[in-house]
C-alpha cells in the first residue's frame, strides 16, 4: 500500500464524521471542516407562527338556533327601519301586524337595547322604532362616529340607547349609517349570548382544522392539521396556529421563496356564514411570534377567497435599550398590570389587560373580547342587566386615556417584526379548474357533502423572500468607560494630571494639613495637660544632693567609687569591616570597569 | 567567567543609575518614572507606603481591566449604521415579467399528450374509482407511469398499511391483490403516494402526501420536468410566450416603448422572462420625478385560456424588480400581479453597503465563495441565490451525474430524464429533503455587500372599468393581430404602474464603530485618568522589565558558578564535614572540631560540657574572615550596597 493511500485510509477511519458524499480526502476535509464549524454565522431563520381563522366564527346552520331570536328580531329591525326585505308596497301593513304579532313573543333584545331613529335637526325627538311612536328623550347624544365628522343634517339617523343601572342616566349611540349601527347593535347581543354559552361547545361550533385546511405544505413536505394548535378567538371562532413552539421544536427555513414557504388552501365555506355579525368573506392570517398572542381583530391581512394570496416576509429584530436610556420593558415584570393572556409581553396584551381589569372593577364582570381575568365572569344580560352602559363609558374613557392605561403600559424592548409584500393572483386559473377542484372535493372527503366551488377556497403562500435578517439594535452611545478616559484625556491634555494627582492634593491638603494641625494641637493640648498636672515639686528643686545625670548610674559611680587611675578598659580593637574593603574595590572596579585579574 | 563579566558590562551599559539589585531597580524605577503613584510609595512613611502601594495596585488593575474592555470591544468588530432617505434622481430598476405559465399549451400539446391523458386517468382513478373499470380500453403510455408511479397507501389499519397501486389492476395485477376494498376508500381512510425507486426498482422510498392535490401536482410537475430536460432550450423558449404576445404596451414615463425594449430571457419555471432596463447592453434609464406619470406603465396579455392546466393553477402575471446586471430569481422574490386589474406599484429602494471582512462575512463579487456561479454566463453580478442554487446544482451531478432542470447546467454536463438516469428522481427527492446539503451549501455560501431591495407599496383596482372595456379590448386587439374581432379578455390583461414614491431612497451604510484611533486615545484617556501615564511610561516600564531580565541572568549564571565551585570544593581529601562543622566552621574561629570524643553518655550533662566562657568573646564577624578574593567578589556582586 501506497503512503498516501495509508493515511488516505487512515484519516477515513479516525474521523469522527464521515461525509457522505466525499470521494477525496480534499472534499472529505471540506467536509468536515464546513460541517463541524458552530461558529460560521447560520443563515437560516426560524419560521414565525401563523395564525389563520375564517372571518366567521361559528357555522351559522349550528349556532343559529342559539341565535334564532336575535336574527328575526333584527331582520324586523331592518324591515321596519329600511323596508328590507323590498316589498315596499307592503311594508307599513307587515310592520303593524307584526307589532300585533308581538304581543305572544316578547322582543327581549330590542326591549333591553332598543333601536330608534330620530332626524338630527330635532334633537330631543325620538322615535323609538318598536312602538313606532315618537317620544322625548333626554340624554346625552354620543355619536359613534366622531364629532369632527360632519353627518348629514336633514338625514335620519338610527342609534340605540343604552342605561345605566338606576335608568336615569341614559346615553345614545347614534351613528351616520345603519349598516353600522345595525351591526353594533348586533354585535352587542351577540356577545351577550356567547358569553353564556362554555367553551366547549363554541369549539365544537366552529371549524375544526381538517375542516379550514383542505391542503398544507410546508418546506416541501406535506403537513396536515396535526401540525396546527387550536386558539379559541371570541370573535372569530376557532383559529390554528401553524409552528406553534407548543408541540415541536420551532421549523426553520434555509431556503427563501415560495416553495420552501407555508402553502395552504383554505376552505371558507360562505354559505355558513353569519350574515349580520360578518359582511365580508375569506380568511384572516396573522404573522407573529411563538409566544406572542395572535390579535386577530387588530393586526390581520385578510385574504379573499377564489384568490391565491403571496406573502413574502422580511424578517425585522429589533432590541431597544431599557432604563435609563428608553421607558421599554424587558418582559413585562415591572409594568403593574397583571397580564390575563398566555403570551409574553406585548404592548397590546398591556393595554388590553387593563381595560379588562378596569372592566371587571367598575362593571363587575369581564368583556367578551378578551380574556378572563382570574376571578370574574363574561358580562351577560341575566346578572349584569346594564353592563353594556358601562361598557361603552368605559370603552370612551379608554379612548380618551382616561383610565390610565397607556400611561402604565411600556412598550417591549425587543420585539420581531415581518414586513409584509403581499400579491394577489387568481386561482385556480380557468383551465386548471376543471380538474383542481373535484380533487380538492375528494381531499375534502366526508368533512363536506357538496362539491367545492371555487369561491369557497382560498390559497395562501407564506414564506420568507430571502434569508436576509435586519436588526436593529440600540447601543449606548457613550459608556461609563467613554467618559472616564475623555475625561483622562481632558486632563492629561490640559492640566497633565489624572486621579492620583487629585488624590495627591487631597491627600496633601486635607490629610497631611489636618495631621499636622491635629499634632500641633494634640503637643500643645499635652504640654497643657502635662503642666497641669504636674505641678512644680519644691524638693526637687531644692535638693541638692540631686544630681541629675544623664548617662545611666554605671557600677564605679553607682559606688561612688573614683575612677581606677591607670587602668584601661581593653577595648575591642576596631573591626575591620570587610564592607569597607569591599566598597573600596567596587569603586575601582567602577571606575575602570576593569575586573582585576583573579588569583 | 568571560560571559558574566560581559553581561556585567552589558548590564552597566545599559543603566548608569539604577543599581544592581532588583530593590535598588524598583526605587529607582519609582523614583524616575512618569507615572503619577509609584514615586508615592517610597518616599513617604510606612503607613503612607502602604496606602500608596495599594491605591497604585488599584488603579494599575483598574487601567487593565478598562483596556480589555476596550480591546474587546475593538476586536469585536462593530459596526454602526447611517441612515439616509430622501429623493434623488436614481436608475429605474430593472423589471423583470415573466407569465405564470411557462408555455403555451397549444404549442407543447404534443409533448404532454401523453403525460396528460395518464393523468386525466390518474385523477378518474383517484375520483371515481369504481368507473374506472370501464374506459380501461383507453391506451395509456404507462412507461412514464413506471418510473414514478404513484400509489394509494391505505391507512385506515394504522398498523398493516395497504399499498394500492393506481392502475395495478390494468397492466400487472401483482401490486394489488385484492383490488375491490382497497379502492373504495376515501381521502381520510386512503393517502396518495409518490414512489421512488432506484437501482432498477429494488430500494423504494414513498413520498408521503397528506392530499392527493399536491400528490397529483408534485407528480405531475416531476414527469413534465422529464420531458421539458430532454428538449433542447431553443426549442422550449419558441413554445413559451414571445414578447409581442405578452406585451401589449408599454410607456416609461412620457416615452413610448415596445416588447423590443425589454431583454429576453429563458427561465425554466416560468418559460419566457422580459426584462426591461436591466442595464446589460445600454445605459440604465434614470427616473428623476417621483409618482405614476413618470414611471413604467405596462398592459400585458397573460392568455390564461392557453395554460399548460395541470402545470400551474395560478393565474397572473409574474413580477419582479431588481438591480441592473443581477440575475431575476422570480420564483422566490417575485410577486404576482392579477389579470383583470389595474396593480400600481410604488417603490422603494432600500440600499444596504456592508462592511466586508472582518466585520461581517460578506463577499464583495463572489470570487472568495468556493462554489462555482454557473450563473455567471448571464453575465449577471454574484448574489446568495445564485450561489445556493449553483450550489445545490453541483451537489445533484456529484450525487445524481445529472443535472436538474431547474438550475442551469454546468458545461459537459447533461440535465436529468428518466431514459438515461432512471434513479434520478429518487435521487433527487433524496437531496432536496436533505438537511445536510443545505446547510453544507448555506455555509459555503456567503451574502453579497451590497445589497438593494426594492420595498413596495401595491395597490389594485378593477381593471378596465365596465364602461371602458369594450374598446380597451377592442384597441388592444386590433393592435395585436391586427383583427377586427376581441381576442383579450377581462381573465387576459394585466395592466402594470411601477414608479418611485415620493421618497425613493433608503440607504443603509455601514462604517467601523471603533477605530484603531478611537482605541488608541481610549486606551490613552485611561491610563492617563487613572494614573496619568503615556506611551513613554510604559517604555520605561518595558526598560525596567529588561533590567529586570538581566539582572535575573546574572544572578543565575553566578549561582550557576558558585554550585560549580562548591562541586570543586568537595573534591578535598578526607571525610566530608559535617553539618555541625559547616556552620561552626563559618561563625567561629576558634573552634575546634570534637570529633567522636567517646564521653560517658554524650548528651546527658550538655550543660556540664559546654559551659559558657566569661567574658566577651571576639565579635565574630563573618566579614572579617579571610576569604579567597574572587568567593569575596562574587559575592559582592550578588548583594553589595
Amino acid at each position: 500500500m501506497a503512503p498516501g493511500e495509508k493515511i488516505k485510509a487512515k484519516i477515513k477511519k479516525n474521523l469522527p464524521v464521515r461525509g457522505p458524499q466525499a470521494p477525496t480526502i480534499k472534499e472529505l476535509m471540506r467536509w468536515y471542516c464546513l460541517n463541524t464549524n458552530t461558529h460560521v454565522h447560520f443563515q437560516k431563520l426560524d419560521f414565525p407562527a401563523v395564525t389563520i381563522c375564517n372571518i366567521n366564527p361559528y357555522k351559522y346552520s349550528v349556532v343559529r338556533d342559539l341565535l334564532a331570536d336575535l336574527e328575526q328580531e333584527t331582520r324586523v329591525a331592518l324591515k321596519t327601519l329600511y323596508g328590507f326585505p323590498e316589498n315596499t308596497s307592503r311594508k307599513r301593513r307587515e310592520a303593524e301586524s307584526w307589532n300585533s304579532a308581538w304581543e305572544g313573543t316578547r322582543p327581549k333584545f330590542l326591549k333591553l337595547v332598543p333601536l330608534m331613529a330620530f332626524s338630527q335637526d330635532e334633537t330631543g325627538e325620538v322615535r323609538d322604532f318598536l312602538t313606532g311612536r315618537k317620544r322625548k328623550f333626554s340624554g346625552r347624544i354620543i355619536h359613534k362616529a366622531s364629532d369632527a365628522m360632519d353627518v348629514h343634517a336633514s338625514k335620519e339617523v338610527v342609534g340605540f340607547q343604552l342605561c345605566s343601572n338606576d335608568t336615569s342616566h341614559c346615553a345614545l349611540y347614534t351613528f351616520s349609517s345603519g349598516v353600522n349601527a345595525i351591526q353594533e347593535w348586533y354585535q352587542l347581543h351577540y356577545m351577550n349570548i356567547m358569553a353564556q354559552v362554555p367553551l366547549e361547545k363554541k369549539i365544537n361550533m366552529s371549524y375544526s382544522a381538517e375542516e379550514l385546511l383542505v391542503t398544507c405544505l410546508f418546506d416541501g413536505v406535506s403537513c396536515d392539521a396535526r401540525n396546527f394548535t387550536l386558539l379559541h378567538h371570541p370573535m372569530y371562532g376557532n383559529c390554528y396556529t401553524f409552528n406553534n413552539r407548543k408541540n415541536e421544536t420551532i421549523l426553520s427555513t434555509s431556503m427563501g421563496g415560495s416553495e420552501y414557504g407555508l402553502q395552504v388552501i383554505l376552505y371558507i365555506n360562505e354559505e355558513e356564514y353569519n350574515p349580520f355579525l360578518v359582511s365580508s368573506s375569506g380568511a384572516k392570517v396573522i404573522v407573529h411570534r411563538q409566544d406572542e398572542y395572535p390579535f386577530i381583530e387588530d393586526v390581520g391581512t385578510e385574504i379573499e377567497p377564489a384568490m391565491a394570496t403571496s406573502i413574502g416576509m422580511h424578517l425585522t429584530e429589533s432590541f431597544k435599550l431599557s432604563e435609563p436610556y428608553s421607558q421599554c420593558t424587558e418582559d413585562g415584570s415591572d409594568v403593574p398590570i397583571s397580564n390575563i393572556y398566555n403570551a409574553a409581553y406585548s404592548l397590546q396584551i398591556c393595554l388590553h389587560s387593563c381595560f379588562q381589569t378596569k372592566m371587571v372593577e367598575k362593571c363587575g364582570c369581564a368583556q367578551y373580547n378578551q380574556p378572563l381575568p382570574p376571578a370574574a365572569n363574561y358580562c351577560n344580560y341575566q346578572q349584569h342587566p346594564n353592563w353594556m352602559y358601562c361598557y361603552y363609558e368605559l370603552h370612551q374613557a379608554f379612548v380618551r386615556e382616561e383610565l390610565g392605561c397607556q400611561a402604565v403600559c411600556r412598550e417591549a424592548c425587543s420585539f420581531k417584526e415581518w414586513t409584509l409584500t403581499t400579491s394577489l393572483a387568481q386561482w385556480p386559473s380557468v383551465v386548471s379548474e376543471k380538474w383542481l377542484l373535484p380533487i380538492l372535493t375528494w381531499d375534502q372527503g366526508q368533512q363536506i357533502k357538496k362539491k367545492l366551488n371555487k369561491t369557497d377556497l382560498a390559497k395562501l403562500l407564506i414564506f420568507y423572500k430571502d434569508l436576509n435578517q435586519r436588526s436593529i439594535m440600540e447601543s449606548p452611545a457613550n459608556s461609563i468607560e467613554m467618559l472616564l478616559s475623555n475625561f483622562g484625556g481632558q486632563l492629561g491634555l490640559w492640566m497633565s494630571c489624572s486621579v492620583v494627582c487629585v488624590i495627591e492634593i487631597f491627600e496633601v491638603f486635607f490629610i497631611d494639613f489636618f495631621s499636622i494641625i491635629a499634632r500641633r494641637q494634640w503637643q500643645k493640648a499635652k504640654e497643657w495637660w502635662a503642666r497641669r498636672h504636674a505641678p512644680p515639686g519644691p524638693q526637687g528643686q531644692d535638693n541638692p544632693g540631686l544630681d541629675i545625670d544623664d548617662d545611666l548610674p554605671t557600677f564605679t559611680s553607682a559606688l561612688r567609687l573614683p575612677p581606677a587611675p591607670g587602668t584601661q578598659v581593653p577595648g575591642t580593637p576596631p573591626p575591620r569591616y570587610n564592607t569597607l574593603r569591599l566598597e573600596r574595590a567596587f569603586s575601582s572596579q567602577l571606575t575602570d570597569t576593569q575586573v582585576p585579574p583573579e588569583s | 567567567m568571560h560571559m558574566k563579566k560581559y553581561l556585567v558590562k552589558c548590564l552597566h551599559r545599559l543603566q548608569k543609575g539604577p543599581g544592581y539589585t532588583y530593590k535598588e531597580l524598583l526605587v529607582w524605577y519609582c523614583n524616575n518614572t512618569n507615572t503619577h503613584g509609584p514615586k508615592r510609595i517610597i518616599c513617604e512613611g510606612p503607613k503612607k507606603k502602604a496606602m500608596w502601594f495599594l491605591i497604585t495596585l488599584l488603579f494599575t488593575s483598574l487601567v487593565c481591566w478598562q483596556w480589555s474592555v476596550f480591546i474587546k470591544t475593538y476586536l469585536s468588530w462593530e459596526v454602526s449604521v447611517s441612515l439616509s432617505v430622501g429623493f434623488k434622481t436614481m436608475d429605474f430598476p430593472a423589471v423583470t415579467i415573466c407569465n405564470a405559465s411557462p408555455f403555451q399549451y397549444s404549442k407543447v400539446k404534443h409533448l404532454l399528450q401523453d403525460l396528460d391523458e395518464l393523468m386525466e386517468a390518474v385523477l378518474e382513478r383517484i375520483l371515481a374509482p369504481e368507473q374506472s373499470y370501464s374506459n380501461a380500453t383507453r391506451t395509456l403510455n404507462f412507461t412514464i407511469w413506471n418510473d414514478t408511479p404513484l400509489v394509494l397507501i391505505d391507512e385506515r389499519n394504522p398498523h398493516h398499511p395497504v399499498v394500492l397501486d393506481l392502475f395495478g389492476d390494468v397492466h400487472n395485477g401483482s401490486a394489488s391483490s385484492s383490488p375491490a376494498p382497497g379502492r373504495t376508500c376515501t381521502a381520510q381512510g386512503c393517502k396518495v403516494a409518490m414512489r421512488l425507486c432506484s437501482l432498477n426498482g429494488t430500494v423504494c422510498t414513498f413520498r408521503n402526501f397528506t392530499s392527493a392535490t399536491q400528490a397529483v401536482t408534485e407528480w405531475y410537475l416531476l414527469q413534465a420536468t422529464n420531458i421539458f430536460s430532454q428538449v433542447p432550450t431553443h426549442e422550449l423558449v419558441e413554445m413559451g410566450y414571445p414578447a409581442e404576445r405578452l406585451i401589449l404596451a408599454c410607456l416609461f414615463g412620457p416615452e413610448p416603448c415596445s416588447y423590443r425594449n425589454f431583454t429576453s430571457i429563458f427561465q425554466p419555471d416560468y418559460g419566457n422572462c422580459y426584462i426591461f432596463n436591466w442595464g446589460m447592453t445600454e445605459k440604465a434609464l434614470p427616473s428623476a420625478n417621483p409618482g405614476a406619470e413618470f414611471g413604467l406603465k405596462l398592459i400585458l396579455d397573460i392568455g390564461q385560456e392557453d395554460y399548460v392546466p395541470f402545470l400551474t393553477s395560478t393565474a397572473g402575471a409574474r413580477l419582479l424588480l431588481h438591480e441592473q446586471r443581477s440575475y431575476p430569481f422570480i420564483k422566490d422574490e417575485g410577486i404576482y400581479a392579477m389579470s383583470g386589474t389595474e396593480t400600481s406599484i410604488g417603490v422603494l429602494v432600500d440600499k444596504l453597503e456592508r462592511k466586508g471582512e472582518p466585520y461581517s462575512q460578506c463577499t464583495m463579487n463572489g470570487s472568495d465563495v468556493p462554489v462555482q456561479n454557473l450563473y455567471s454566463d448571464y453575465n449577471t453580478t454574484y448574489s446568495i441565490q445564485a450561489c445556493i442554487r449553483s450550489c445545490f446544482q453541483e451537489h445533484m451531478i456529484q450525487n445524481c451525474s445529472c443535472g436538474h432542470y431547474l438550475y442551469p447546467l454546468p458545461h459537459g454536463e447533461r440535465y436529468c430524464n428518466n431514459r438515461e438516469f432512471p434513479d434520478w428522481a429518487y435521487c433527487y427527492s433524496h437531496l432536496s429533503m436533505s438537511v445536510a446539503q443545505r446547510e453544507t451549501c448555506i455555509n459555503m455560501c456567503k451574502e453579497s455587500c451590497n445589497d438593494t431591495q426594492y420595498k413596495m407599496t401595491i395597490s389594485m383596482a378593477d381593471w378596465p372599468s365596465e364602461a371602458s372595456e369594450d374598446w380597451i379590448f377592442h384597441v388592444l386587439s386590433q393592435e395585436r393581430d391586427q383583427s377586427t374581432n376581441i381576442t383579450l379578455s377581462r381573465k387576459g390583461v394585466v395592466k402594470l404602474n411601477i414608479y418611485f414614491q415620493e421618497f425613493n431612497y433608503r440607504t443603509i451604510e455601514e462604517s467601523a464603530a471603533n477605530n484603531i484611533v478611537w482605541l488608541l486615545s481610549n486606551l490613552g484617556g485611561q491610563f492617563g485618568f487613572w494614573m496619568g501615564g503615556s506611551v513613554l511610561c510604559l517604555i520605561e516600564f518595558g526598560e525596567i522589565v529588561i533590567d529586570f531580565v538581566w539582572i535575573t541572568i546574572i544572578k543565575l549564571v553566578a549561582f550557576a558558578k558558585s554550585l560549580r565551585q562548591k562541586r570543586v570544593q568537595a573534591r578535598y581529601a578526607g571525610p566530608p564535614p559535617t553539618v555541625a562543622e559547616l556552620v561552626e566552621a563559618h561563625t567561629n574561629f576558634g573552634f575546634q572540631p570534637d570529633v567522636a570524643r567517646p564521653g560517658p553518655e554524650p548528651g546527658t550533662y550538655p550543660d556540664e560540657q559546654t559551659l559558657p566562657i566569661p567574658g566577651t568573646p571576639p565579635p565574630n564577624y563573618d566579614s572579617l574572615r579571610l576569604q579567597p578574593l574572587d568567593v569575596i567578589e562574587s559575592d559582592s556582586e550578588g548583594d553589595a550596597i
